[in-house]
């Protein structure tokens, strides 16, 4: 693996950013993985490096980005709807994108607060591949049961009428859990696209309509994520991994369209109980290989 | 949402106090802070706690929407609008 001046070399940029791109709106833990991956790799980098977090920050902004823009028409709808719901002290009951915003800010505050409180004490503690390997078949584990425990989500017809169903059928508690589960993601094998999507489940919402409230979830809290921490990156601290970030921003960017793309259409039909077998899968064979080394 | 005008008082009371105490988090370093430990008092420390700020503002932002939604007209009007 050719190691330019930086701490992390082009390649090592390329692969972390396809793989954050595609493990974080996969329901498989992106934290865990870009825990999980260098050590199985024998790469000099781990997750609190100081570097290591700032190049992390480039990846998760052009996550975020990439879903801003691929939702970008309902956040419009949705900021509209806000924004009317607040000239008319009410949400009114035609108001479905002013009711769904505000879900989402509720959903955002529980994991917003964690995050911001106990982010830095938790990679700490959960720093080691093993443990992260552990959490994956945990995260596994959820997934499945989401799906096992799901209230019969009623068969809609897909495409328009996800924003209302969602509005509907969510309550204020429901978006308040929803939002506590998505902060089990700081603990690196946990995924938070994993917990609200069970969470959705939980509720009742359909596996479409789950996806959709956990992308549009996910937009805020990767991006103020990101951007809290910017500073970092443009700054001293982005010294020798600015390059290697905006290579693995560029290819998270990708990857992330890519999944997105396919995620949307895949649960319209299809469950999260594939991703649960990988996760316990996945979780044990590194957990085997990391004993090992 | 059901509306209950008693919380009105104390969720604008709870916003300002969250801004106040976000303010704190934001000039006073972590052994100055006037809360327990695990609030982000460290004895010792200049560390400065803007996260934990951002948090308590954000809280209080949040504190003072509901406050304003609660307080808003006493009954909905029906609405004119289309449904979308």
């Amino acid at each position: 693996m050719p190691i330019l001046a930086g701490p992390i070399s082009y390649a090592q940029a390329v692969i972390l950013g396809l793989l954050q791109g595609f493990a974080e709106l996969f329901p498989i833990s992106s934290l865990g993985h870009s825990v999980i991956l260098p050590q199985l790799l024998g790469w000099d980098i781990h997750q609190n490096d100081a570097y290591f977090i700032t190049f992390l920050v480039a990846t998760h902004l052009a996550t975020a980005i990439v879903l801003l823009l691929f939702f970008l028409e309902d956040w419009r709808r949705i900021v509209m709807g806000m924004w009317r719901s607040l000239a008319e002290r009410e949400i009114t009951p035609d108001n479905v994108h002013g009711r769904l915003g505000w879900l989402l800010v509720v959903g955002t505050i529980p994991a917003g607060l964690l995050g911001l409180l106990l982010e830095d004490s938790l990679r700490t503690v959960f720093a080691s591949g093993q443990s992260a390997a552990f959490f994956l078949i945990v995260n596994g584990v959820m997934l499945y049961g989401a799906e096992r425990l799901r209230r019969r989500a009623p068969r809609y017809e897909t495409g328009e009428g996800s924003d209302r169903r969602i509005a509907e059928e969510t309550t204020w508690l429901g978006s308040l859990g929803i939002g506590a589960a998505q902060a089990l993601a700081l603990v690196p094998g946990f995924s938070r696209s994993g917990a609200s999507m069970g969470g959705g489940l939980l509720l009742g919402l359909s596996n479409e309509d789950a996806a959709r409230f956990s992308f549009l979830l996910a937009t805020p809290i990767i991006g103020a994520a990101a951007l809290l921490k910017l500073p970092e990156l443009l700054g001293s601290e982005g010294n020798g991994v600015r390059g290697p970030a905006l290579v693995a921003a560029l290819c998270a960017a990708v990857t992330a369209y890519l999944s997105v793309r396919f995620l949307v259409r895949y649960f319209e039909t299809n469950r999260l109980t594939p991703f649960a077998a990988y996760c316990v899968a996945g979780g044990v064979v590194y957990s085997l290989i990391l004993l090992a080394k | 949402m059901s509306r209950n005008r008693m919380l009105v008082p104390a969720a604008i009371l709870a916003g300002a106090l969250l801004i106040i105490v976000a303010v704190i988090y934001w000039v006073e370093p972590a052994k100055s802070l006037p809360f327990p430990d695990f609030l982000g008092h460290e004895a010792g420390s200049n560390t400065v706690h803007i996260k934990h700020g951002i948090a308590a503002f954000l809280l209080g932002i949040a504190c003072f929407v509901f406050a304003w939604f609660q307080s808003g007209p006493k009954h909905g009007r029906a609405s004119t609008r289309t449904p979308e």
